[in-house]
């Protein structure tokens, strides 16, 4: 059931264009990651996915139909906290989950119950300005999720959390997913995106670069293999399949060949078996998000 | 509707549960009692300061007992007001109206014309005067109405009445020491520097207050066009002596010429004689005007300018915190614009409409605890505001006005990223919004003129000016115009400002130009 889709939306701000030609959907208890540089129309986007930029061109249908219909079912948590320094915990909770159509009692207990859950129970009269950036943030992470919203956009969550409540938060999160919620979350930080998302979008400068699981981000750039050895091995640069071959570097102990797309490594363990060439690393991994990300939104990088 | 409410309610709560909340609207009439009363506690407001005099008469001593029967008369006065200040806070006064009329009546109105007179001629014939005396010529405050007074009382007076005391004498004459009588020319100074340092009032049981000031009447005093008497006091003369004694001296001189044309009439014919002047306005059937007609509008419009820019300015602050820290992408992701601005302009007059209740209610105890009056008072004040045809324009006028301030105030937040950036909005903004105030004096010398008139089609001024405008009653096309003016800006500018708020609010761009902001103005909404 496909709950967001976006087509061909476009956004500009007077001869600037933002968002250029958007297109993509998002089926229900899918987690998306929304990846982009600082300037490439990931807020824009999600703003008009709240209702509050009309786009320019280009139609969006929030759980199938227009965003002002269903504001009630979408819950957003901002990516500064987008909370009323002077209030309680509890209340600032309540006060969205009113503003999302819940009456003002159950809020209340429901966020008195959220917060109980994240282990702030004893925090709930306490003021948000009283709270640390981590427990604001989780107060804040609550109030977007405090009405039971369909459709979840979350800006940053990780921000300014510290790993253990990061990794509650993931936790959190697939929980949320795996009630059937819908998420979307923009991130820089590609180590979420890689643990967390089903699928990543990445956006850059106003066009999508590319969409798809992880799986296929990976297979945008070759595989590359990492070699330990004393002796000096660039020799492999002429194996068959390698397409790139780095020595050493400071931080970098290990010889870094990149390899034809299919290509195990396999000729290069039997190239240095062949020449007696004793290694103390060995290792073929696929390229991680960042590169994938770096490659992507890269001066010189195109539209895939 | 939800969303207004639900935001209207948050931004009052906001409001009202912040400390400077608490502090400005207790500090306001705070202020306004310590105006009125710290130098009345102190002595230094009352209308008669303490004095210790003497006069030297050359001429032969009747101005110097013209003098002494203007203070005496002043003195009546002071007695007969605290005697009805006792008698209303002590006394059955319905039950002393039917045992004792002229009384009651008198204790009723104790500054009604003749009040003073009536009240010494209740003794003319019973109690011994202190200058027993009315014939032509002569002195005209003899007698003394106290004892008639008190005897009228003693039947009516409530159980643990309080026991009454007279008013303390401002004004102590002594007579002059003889130096100073024989003392003139260049040596006449030094003179009364001595009498200054030496002369006192007589005390109980040490002495009095010393000598302060001396008048000295000439010889030739009213004779060729010689009118000059002298006033010596140390440092500044104190304005109302000096105005008691030139009235006194004054009225000397023009009994004196009665006389010589009329020689049976009484010095008590002459001065008591008085006038009372009601106001009538032929607009309203002759009916007559109450200091609250005109007392009210003036203050409601000073309140109107207090209250806004003391709350607008926190509305503005507090939009510029939630541009900051992003809440009013949560507010956005909720509701419209015009849900939001609606919301927060609806809490901001609640907030002002609570300050306006708090003042009143803060007022009323402070007064409560300087006056014994204040449930008269308070019930006196609520029926004649009540009974102002006016109020309902009055409270329209301020509800535009404020709504006008405050959507001012509002779009300023939502044009700024930073309070450095409103301030810098502000402060141009400010100098317009107080010209109105500068103007209050030039308004109120004439209501209805041609400067006043013009103003009031100033939209953004058209509440505050037809405020203090309308005890004056303007001509009805200007006073239903101005309504109409005044209903047309506040919609106006609430759209306006709900469209600056769509526009900028999420902006983090500098503030726009004037003229780029009226070309946004003017294009059409973008949802």
């Amino acid at each position: 059931m496909t709950i967001v889709e976006l087509s061909h939306v476009t956004k500009r701000f007077g001869d600037f264009t933002a968002v250029d030609d958007l297109s993509f959907a998002l089926e229900k208890g899918s987690i998306l990651g929304f990846l982009g540089p600082n300037g490439a129309g990931k807020t824009t986007t999600l703003r008009m996915m709240l209702g509050i930029f009309p786009p320019d061109a280009g139609r969006i249908r929030i759980l199938g139909r227009d965003v002002s219909e269903v504001r009630e079912r979408i819950g957003y948590l901002p990516e500064e906290r987008g909370l009323y320094r002077r209030m309680r915990a509890d209340a600032a909770i309540a006060y969205v989950a009113t503003l999302k159509g819940m009456q003002r009692a159950p809020a209340l207990a429901r966020a008195r119950v959220l917060l109980e859950d994240f282990g702030l129970g004893e925090f709930a009269r306490v003021r948000i300005e009283g709270l640390s950036k981590g427990m604001a943030q989780k107060v804040q992470v609550l109030s977007a999720v405090v009405h039971d919203p369909e459709f979840v956009i979350l800006d940053e969550p990780f921000s300014g959390l510290d790993p253990v409540n990061q990794s509650e938060l993931e936790a959190f999160i697939r929980r949320l997913a795996g009630e059937g919620k819908t998420i979307l979350f923009s991130t820089h930080t590609m180590q979420h995106a890689e643990r967390l998302c089903d699928r990543v979008l990445v956006l850059a400068k106003g066009r999508k670069r590319f969409e798809g699981t992880l799986d296929e981000a990976r297979a945008l750039l070759p595989r590359r293999a990492r070699l330990g050895a004393e002796a000096d091995i660039g020799f492999l640069a002429h194996v068959p399949g390698v397409t790139h071959a780095a020595p050493p570097s400071p931080g970098q102990p290990f010889w870094t060949l990149d390899l034809k797309e299919g290509d195990d490594g396999r000729a290069l363990l039997a190239a240095c078996f062949e020449r007696a060439v004793p290694l103390t690393h060995f290792d073929v991994s696929p390229p991680g998000l960042h590169e994938v990300f770096v490659s992507l939104v890269g001066e010189h990088s195109e539209a895939i | 509707m939800r969303h207004t409410f639900l935001i209207a309610r948050q931004e009052f709560i906001k409001y009202v549960t912040r400390r400077g909340f608490l502090i400005s609207v207790l500090m306001f009439p705070l202020w306004i009692m310590i105006v009125i009363f710290v130098p009345r506690w102190t002595g230094e407001g009352s209308a008669a300061h303490e004095h210790v005099f003497t006069v030297v008469d050359r001429s032969g001593g009747a101005f110097r007992d013209a003098l002494y029967c203007a203070v005496e008369r002043q003195y009546q006065q002071k007695k007969l007001e605290s005697l009805a200040h006792y008698a209303s806070a002590n006394a059955d006064m319905t039950k002393l109206a039917r045992t004792a009329p002229r009384v009651a009546a008198l204790l009723r109105d104790p500054d009604a014309p003749g009040a003073v007179a009536a009240f010494r001629a209740l003794n003319v014939n019973g109690a011994p005067s202190a200058i027993a005396s009315s014939a032509p010529g002569t002195l005209a405050c003899a007698g003394d109405g106290e004892f008639a007074v008190r005897h009228a009382l003693e039947r009516t007076i409530r159980p643990n009445a309080d026991v009454f005391f007279e008013p303390p004498t401002d004004l102590i004459y002594i007579a002059p020491p003889n130096y100073l009588e024989q003392a003139s020319g260049p040596g006449f100074p030094a003179a009364v520097r001595r009498a200054f340092a030496t002369e006192a009032a007589p005390g109980l049981d040490e002495a009095g207050p010393k000598l302060d000031t001396v008048i000295v009447i000439p010889r030739d005093f009213g004779q060729n066009g010689t009118n000059a008497a002298g006033y010596w006091s140390e440092g500044r003369p104190d304005s109302d002596f000096r105005d008691l004694v030139q009235t006194a001296l004054a009225r000397a001189l023009q009994l004196r010429a009665i006389h010589a044309y009329a020689p049976h009439l009484t010095d008590t014919t002459i001065l008591d004689a008085n006038v009372s002047l009601q106001a009538h306005d032929p607009s309203h059937d002759g009916e007559r005007s109450t200091p609250f007609d005109s007392i009210v509008p003036i203050a409601l419009a000073i309140i109107l300018f207090v209250v806004s820019v003391m709350n607008s300015s926190v509305l503005l602050q507090g939009v510029v915190e939630e541009k900051s820290t992003r809440m009013i992408e949560v507010l956005l992701s909720c509701a419209t614009p015009r849900e939001i601005t609606s919301g927060k302009l609806i809490g901001v007059i609640a907030v002002a409409l609570t300050t306006l209740v708090i003042w009143a209610l803060v007022l009323f105890a402070l007064m409560a605890l300087a006056s014994h009056d204040t449930a008269t008072l308070v019930l006196v004040s609520l029926k004649a505001i009540a009974s102002m045809d006016t109020l309902p324009f009055l409270l329209l006028f301020f509800l535009c006005g404020l709504l006008i301030y405050g959507s001012l105030f509002l779009a300023i937040g939502s044009m700024a990223n930073s309070l450095a950036d409103a301030q810098s909005l502000l402060g141009p903004s400010m100098l317009i919004l107080m010209l109105p105030n500068l103007m209050i004096g030039a308004i109120m010398q004439n209501p209805n003129g041609p400067l006043a008139s013009a103003l009031t089609w100033v939209p953004i001024y058209t509440p505050f000016f037809m405020m203090l405008r309308i005890a004056s009653h303007p001509p009805a096309w200007q006073l239903w115009g101005a309504v109409a003016l005044a209903l047309a800006t506040t919609v106006a500018m609430i759209l306006w400002t709900g469209r600056i708020f769509a526009r900028h609010v999420l902006t983090t761009e500098r503030p726009p130009s004037l003229g780029r902001l009226v070309r946004g103005l003017l294009r059409a909404p973008q949802s």
